[in-house]
C-alpha cells in the first residue's frame, strides 16, 4: 500500500463557507458573487481577506471561523492520496481519466496504456502506481479539488482526502 | 520493454509492454490479470515434441470416435489445423465456446448485424450499458480502453460525454462509474427488458416500482436511451447463463430494433472472457451438445489449448477423463496430468506468433519478442500430427 500524505489536507464544503459570508453580492471581489467566492475559498484559490465586507465590523466571528476552516488548504503543499495495491486491478481507469496524464501522453485519452514517465499514474506489473505525484492538479500552483481518479476507481483502491 | 499482445482475456490488449529479466517479469499497461498470466506463462517450459508424435498419432488414428476439444485459448491458426485434423480423423470438434457462448451465438441476435467494432464504440458510444456483465471483475480494461472513459471522435470529453448504465442482480464494482444502476431479481432480465421496450414504444409501462426498481430510476434509464444517438449494450454471463438466455437475447434484440426504429444507432455485443472464444465461434458457428461427452461417446480426445477436465461440468469431465487423452498446450493442469501423451508448448503471449479474435471479432496479430523461443507452437504440433496421421491412413 502506498500512502501519499500532504502537509495538511482538508475537505471543504462551499455551502458551509457561503453561509458565513456577508452574502451581499457586492461585486467588490474578483469572483463577483458570494457563491463563486465560497467555491474559490473551498478550492484554496482565494483568501478570505479578499472579501471587503467580511473585514467590516460585525463579521469578526465569521471571518475567524472561515480563516480557521481554510487555513490548512491555503498552506497545503501536497495532496493526500492513498493507492491500495491490494485493491487495484490495473484497469487503467485512473490513467485514462486523469487530465494531467492525457496532456502528458495524449494516447491515454483514447484509452491506451501509459508508457512514458511523464504521467501521474502508470500501470506497472499489473497495478497502478503514482509515479509523479507532484504533477497532480491538487498540488500548487493549480491546487484544484480534482478527484476524478478516486471517482472512477471501481475498486476504491484510490482514496483522496 | 517491448510491445507485446496479451491473451489474458478476450480484449487481447496490444498497447502493452513487457520485459523478462531472469525470473523477474516487468510490464507496463497490463492489468493484474494479464500480468499474472504472463508471469505464469514465462515460467512454463515448452518441451521437445518429436519423441511423442508417433505415439499420439497412433492413439488418434486408432480412435473409433475421437473428440477434438479445448481451443478457446488456442490461436486461429491452431483452430484451423484442428478443423482439418478433425476432418481427417472424422472426429468431433468441440470447444469451450459450446458450453454457453456458442449456444448464445446461434441466437438470431447475431444475424442482425448488432455487433460493432470496439473502436467504433470508443468513438461514438453515448449510452453504454453493461447488462449482466461486470468488466471490473473480468475484462478489467474494457471501460478504460474502449467503452466508458476514453475520448473519441464524437465523445470529446470521455466519460463526461457518455451515459453509463449497469443492470445486474447485485451491486457491482462497475456500478461505481454508472449514471443508472438497476438491480433486478435473478432471472427477470426479459421482464425488465419488456417494460423498457414498452415504455420506449410509448405505452407508459413504468409504474411506481418495477421488479423492485423505483419507477423514477427506470424512467431515467429509458430517458437515457431516448436521448442517446448511439447505444451499445454489452451483455454478459448474467444474460447468457441465467437459464433464460433465449428470451433474454430475444428481448435485447428487440430493444435494439426499437431504438433503430426511431432513427438511433444501437448495438449489442457479448462479453466473453476466454481469450479466443470469438476465434472458435468465428470459425465454427454451429455448436454441439455437451451430452455426447457426458455419455462417454468419445474413446479418444485430443485436448488443445485448455484444461477441459477443469472447465467442463462434473459429469462431462468424469466421462472425458475415462477416454484416452492427448494434450497439446501449456504445461500444467488436470488435463495435462491425466493425458497419455502431452505436448508442451509456449503460451501465445510468450510465443508471440499467430492471431486471435478479439471479443468484437477483430483479428489481433501476436508479436514476437525477446522472451519468445524458437519452439513448436500448438499449430505446429497439430500440423505435424496431421501429417503423420495422413501417412498412416
Amino acid at each position: 500500500m502506498f500512502n501519499y500524505y500532504g502537509d495538511k489536507t482538508v475537505k471543504l464544503n462551499p455551502m458551509e463557507l457561503y453561509n458565513l459570508l456577508p452574502k451581499t453580492n457586492c461585486r467588490l471581489c474578483e469572483p463577483k458573487t458570494c457563491m463563486a467566492f465560497a467555491t474559490k475559498l473551498a478550492l484554496g484559490d482565494i483568501s478570505p481577506d479578499e472579501c471587503p465586507p467580511l473585514l467590516e465590523p460585525g463579521f469578526e466571528s465569521n471571518l475567524e471561523k472561515i480563516r480557521e476552516m481554510v487555513a490548512p488548504m491555503l498552506s497545503a503543499e501536497a495532496t493526500g492520496i492513498k493507492l491500495d495495491e491490494e485493491k487495484c486491478t490495473g484497469c487503467n481507469n485512473c490513467v485514462v481519466v486523469c487530465p494531467v496524464d492525457v496532456a502528458a501522453e495524449p494516447p491515454t485519452s483514447e484509452g491506451k496504456a501509459a508508457m512514458s514517465t511523464d504521467t501521474v499514474f502508470r500501470v506497472e506489473n499489473g497495478v497502478s502506481k503514482i509515479i509523479n505525484l507532484e504533477k497532480c492538479r491538487r498540488f500548487p500552483p493549480d491546487r484544484l479539488n480534482c478527484r476524478v481518479c478516486e471517482q472512477y476507481c471501481c475498486t476504491d483502491a484510490i482514496e483522496i482526502w | 520493454m517491448e510491445n507485446i499482445v496479451c491473451n489474458g482475456c478476450s480484449l487481447l490488449c496490444d498497447d502493452v509492454s513487457a520485459e523478462v529479466d531472469g525470473k523477474t517479469v516487468n510490464t507496463l499497461g497490463l492489468c493484474r490479470l494479464g500480468h499474472a498470466h504472463l508471469e505464469t506463462a514465462v515460467k512454463q517450459k515448452a518441451g521437445s515434441i518429436e519423441k511423442n508424435l508417433e505415439k499420439a498419432a497412433d492413439i488418434l488414428a486408432s480412435a473409433n470416435n475421437p473428440l477434438l476439444i479445448g481451443w478457446t485459448h488456442a490461436t486461429n491458426e491452431a483452430i484451423k489445423e484442428g478443423f482439418d485434423l478433425a476432418a481427417t480423423l472424422n472426429g468431433q470438434f468441440v470447444s469451450g465456446a459450446d458450453l454457453g457462448p456458442g449456444q448464445t451465438m446461434t441466437h438470431s441476435i447475431h444475424n442482425q448485424s448488432l455487433d460493432v467494432d470496439l473502436e467504433y464504440v470508443r468513438n461514438n458510444g453515448e449510452f453504454i450499458i453493461y447488462w449482466g456483465s461486470d468488466p471490473s471483475e473480468s475484462l478489467h480494461r474494457h471501460p478504460s480502453r474502449f467503452a466508458v472513459l476514453p475520448r473519441g471522435e464524437k465523445i470529446p470529453e470521455g466519460i463526461e460525454s457518455r451515459t453509463i448504465g449497469v443492470v445486474d442482480v447485485r451491486q457491482t464494482e462497475t456500478m461505481k462509474m454508472a449514471n443508472h444502476r438497476l438491480i433486478l431479481p435473478a432471472g427477470s432480465d426479459a421482464e425488465l427488458l419488456d417494460v423498457v421496450i414498452s415504455e420506449l414504444e410509448g405505452k407508459s409501462a413504468i409504474k411506481e416500482s418495477v421488479l423492485g426498481i423505483p419507477g423514477s430510476e427506470l424512467i431515467g434509464f429509458v430517458s437515457g436511451l431516448q436521448k442517446s444517438d448511439c447505444t451499445v449494450i454489452f451483455y454478459g454471463s448474467g444474460v447468457i447463463n441465467s437459464g433464460n438466455h433465449e428470451a433474454n437475447l430475444t428481448k435485447i434484440e428487440k430493444l435494439v430494433e426499437v431504438l433503430r426504429g426511431v432513427g438511433k444507432e444501437a448495438y449489442a455485443l457479448p462479453m466473453f472472457v476466454p481469450s479466443n472464444t470469438m476465434g472458435v465461434i468465428k470459425a465454427k458457428p454451429k455448436v454441439n451438445p455437451l451430452q455426447k461427452i457426458a455419455s462417454g461417446e468419445y474413446d479418444v480426445a485430443l485436448v488443445v489449448g485448455g484444461d477441459v477436465l477443469l472447465e467442463l461440468p462434473g459429469k462431462a469431465a468424469k466421462s472425458l477423463a475415462k477416454a484416452k487423452l492427448v494434450y497439446v498446450g501449456t504445461p500444467g493442469g488436470l488435463t495435462d496430468k491425466r493425458a497419455e501423451v502431452s505436448f508442451h508448448c509456449q503460451d501465445t503471449i510468450v510465443a508471440g506468433t499467430g492471431t486471435m479474435t478479439r471479443v468484437d471479432m477483430n483479428d489481433i496479430q501476436f508479436k514476437k519478442w525477446k522472451a519468445s523461443k524458437d519452439v513448436d507452437s500448438i499449430s505446429d504440433v497439430l500440423s505435424k500430427l496431421h501429417e503423420i496421421i495422413k501417412k498412416k491412413a
